[in-house]
């Protein structure tokens, strides 16, 4: 089992008045609640983290979100380029730049090819679709994301496995009369390519185009429909058979010397749903492109009808408690033995997964609590996990 | 007359027409010179008073817009250039010179069909339109943004009346299937630029078709400020406030629009309208 360390790099540090009051805690919150002589600390506190895991054999992401409490890792690359050059030892996963929202893919690839040659061959590339907020944020047309998300991939692709003078794109959504990236990148064809969705229909189309796929807080029956509708798309292209290696499950992770201080402390995990993900329905359920016109009824409507469903998976799990979401398979948290156990059960629900992905540290949890809760897993946890082949076949 | 049934479901009155080989839901009503309506953001529901009246001073065709109503949206037809296109493929099909009636974002359509088809339109009502820049300074936004904007914040803007706003706890199930959908069409057609085309303001001058721009007093989405100046980029065009009425005044006070839309219709030259 490979583990990936990710910390989103949070601000919680805004009047909770102030939170509770505003419409929406992205997008359009004001940043003069961000001091940026704390948001330096956090950026010093997080990058040493990564650092820590490149010394514990943790794999290390980064990710991007933008302007909310959930993420300060807006300017994605700056971050990547620090991890490529001060990591030594690890993997490093872009988890990832929002491909459909940024204008030009032949800049990102420019960008993960100069990281992937700074980390000597290290980098892994992961696409993510991004949220209703940040086609705010990002000034991109909510509608015909997924369409963009999907051709920004093939130039991506295109522009870091051509080597021989520029080529031309003249796609739907793109356009580029002379892609041709000095340096191109140090693996090859390309490095592993990463996708985050628990949609079927969008794992099956990451299946064909052999993209790892990682589900972020589905829980078992969600995460196993995806990855299901994955190995059969496999099968049905007539492409050899998805291994574990193919797959990645990514939940909140905190390991602590006993079950009382892994539920305190990794409990604060849980902001990330109960606060972060706030936001106004102009960024969110009622932005257009987001759901399809058939699922108004329920999103329009101030109050959803009896028995009906609360909207988009995000919105479903605010104000879950540790209990649940442990039970939900959300979260793996406790001291080491039932930690193991935690992960070896969930890996014999869905069928055997190769890449456990930590949201480590969240919310209001600390340096020092992070710190503690990854070396516990490395030195306790992580080795014992279960060969997810093993796990597959069981 | 609430909202709630101006954004219902066209029952069976809506009939399907070919144009170019695009399919669209049109209303039509009464007889004689053709008047084309170019709705805004929602299609005009069929008991629409504005359609009857209108209907009194000519023939008229309402389609709603590819991706808008029952129209269907072809595959790749995602711009305003295509818009206007297929309107003036309609207009080629219609033949008599029609007068063109665009609200808000069909307003938008309307002066673009005006210098694409010309030859084509006997007279251009604007109510409401969007689709050009005014403002000089980068900051100062012209248009209220139709999607970055809470709900609260749109009706406010929208409606002189807000209890003439739509309650979306009110509507039916099918009603708000055809509002999203209408949204999401707008959203593909109107987002960057927002709402506009930014060449458009600096041909303007050179509509010679009969214009009269008509302005609710009271819209917080585009100023009656926007409303003078775009009427002042248009040699031919006259400017009208319509009282008690914000962004939709074809909806608000559909007898006051009619009766300006009908002065304008007989204030113009004998011969140079159709009846």
């Amino acid at each position: 089992m490979k583990a990936w360390y990710l910390c989103e790099c949070p601000y919680p540090f805004v009047p909770a008045e102030v939170l509770a009051s505003a419409d929406s805690v992205r997008a359009s919150l004001p940043n003069h609640y961000v001091d940026p002589r704390h948001a330096a600390d956090l950026y010093h506190e997080v990058l040493d983290e990564f650092l820590l895991c490149d010394e514990l054999g943790i794999n290390v992401i980064s990710n991007e979100h933008h302007a909310g409490i959930n993420c300060l890792f807006g300017a994605s690359p700056l971050f990547l380029g620090a991890l490529a050059r001060q990591t030594r030892n690890v993997r490093i996963l872009s988890l990832g730049t929002l491909i459909s929202v940024r204008k030009d893919p032949v800049r990102i690839a420019e960008e993960y090819a100069a990281a992937d040659v700074l980390s000597r061959g290290r980098l892994e590339i992961g696409f993510v679709k991004s949220g209703g907020s940040e086609m705010a944020s990002g000034n991109a047309n909510p509608v015909g994301f997924v369409e963009r998300f999907w051709e920004a991939i093939d130039l991506i692709q295109a522009t870091l496995t051509h080597h021989d003078g520029p080529i031309s794109w003249e796609g739907k959504h793109y356009r580029h009369r002379s892609i041709n990236i000095w340096p191109p990148c140090w693996q090859r064809p390309h490095p592993p390519f990463w996708a985050a969705t628990g949609d079927p229909g969008s794992a099956a189309e990451l299946a064909r185009r052999d993209i790892l796929n990682t589900v972020v807080l589905r829980g078992p029956e969600g995460t196993k429909r995806a990855w299901d509708a994955y190995k059969t798309a496999r099968l049905d292209a007539g492409m050899a058979p998805a291994g574990p290696d193919r797959f990645a499950y990514s939940a909140f992770v905190y390991t602590g010397e006993t079950d009382e201080e892994a539920v305190r402390i990794g409990s604060q995990l849980l902001w990330f749903v109960n606060t972060s993900l706030k936001q106004a329905p102009q960024y969110g359920k009622l932005l257009p492109g987001q759901s399809p016109p058939e699922a108004a009824p329920v999103l329009y409507r101030s109050k959803p009808p009896p028995g009906g469903a609360a909207g988009r998976p995000g919105a479903m799990l605010s104000g879950i408690t540790p209990e649940q979401a442990i039970a939900q398979g959300l979260m793996f948290a406790g001291n080491p033995d039932t930690v193991v156990r935690q992960i070896n059960e969930f890996q014999a629900k869905v069928g055997g997964f190769a890449n456990l992905v930590l949201i480590g540290r969240s919310g209001f949890m600390d340096h020092a609590q992070a710190e503690k809760g990854l070396r516990l897993f490395a030195r306790e946890v992580l080795p014992r996990l279960q060969d997810p082949v093993l796990a597959s076949a069981a | 007359m609430s909202v709630t049934s101006l954004l219902a479901p066209s029952a069976e009155g809506a009939t399907a027409r070919s144009v170019a080989g695009i399919t669209l839901e049109v209303q039509e009503r009464g007889a004689g010179r053709p008047i084309l309506v170019l709705h805004g953001p929602d299609p005009l529901a069929e008991d629409a008073p504005v359609l009857d009246r209108l209907g009194a001073l000519g023939s008229v065709i309402a389609p709603s817009h590819p991706g808008f109503g029952g129209s269907p949206r072809p595959e790749g037809f995602e711009t305003v250039y295509d818009l206007v296109q297929l309107y003036a493929a309609l207009l080629d099909e219609i033949g008599t010179p029609a007068v063109v009636v665009g609200c808000s974002f069909g307003g938008w359509i309307a002066a673009e069909l005006a210098l694409a088809s010309p030859q084509r339109i006997a007279g251009l009502v604007l109510v409401d339109p969007l689709g050009i820049r005014i403002s000089a300074d980068p900051l100062t936004r012209d248009i209220m943004d139709f999607f970055n904007t809470h709900p609260r914040e749109i009706n406010r803007r929208s409606w002189h009346d807000p209890a003439r706003a739509p309650d979306y706890d009110a509507m039916s199930d099918a009603a708000l299937i055809r509002h999203a959908r209408a949204r999401d069409a707008l959203c593909l057609y109107g987002w960057d630029p927002h709402m506009y085309n930014p060449r458009l303001h600096a041909w303007l001058h050179r509509i010679k078709i009969p214009t009269l721009v008509l302005w609710g007093e009271s819209d917080a989405v585009v100023t009656p400020d926007y409303g003078r100046a775009y009427a002042a980029a248009i040699p031919s065009a006259a400017f009208a406030l319509i009282a008690d009425a914000g962004h939709h005044p074809e909806l608000e006070q559909p007898a006051a629009v009619t009766e300006q839309v009908a002065a304008f219709l007989n204030r113009q030259p004998a011969g140079e309208f159709v009846r």
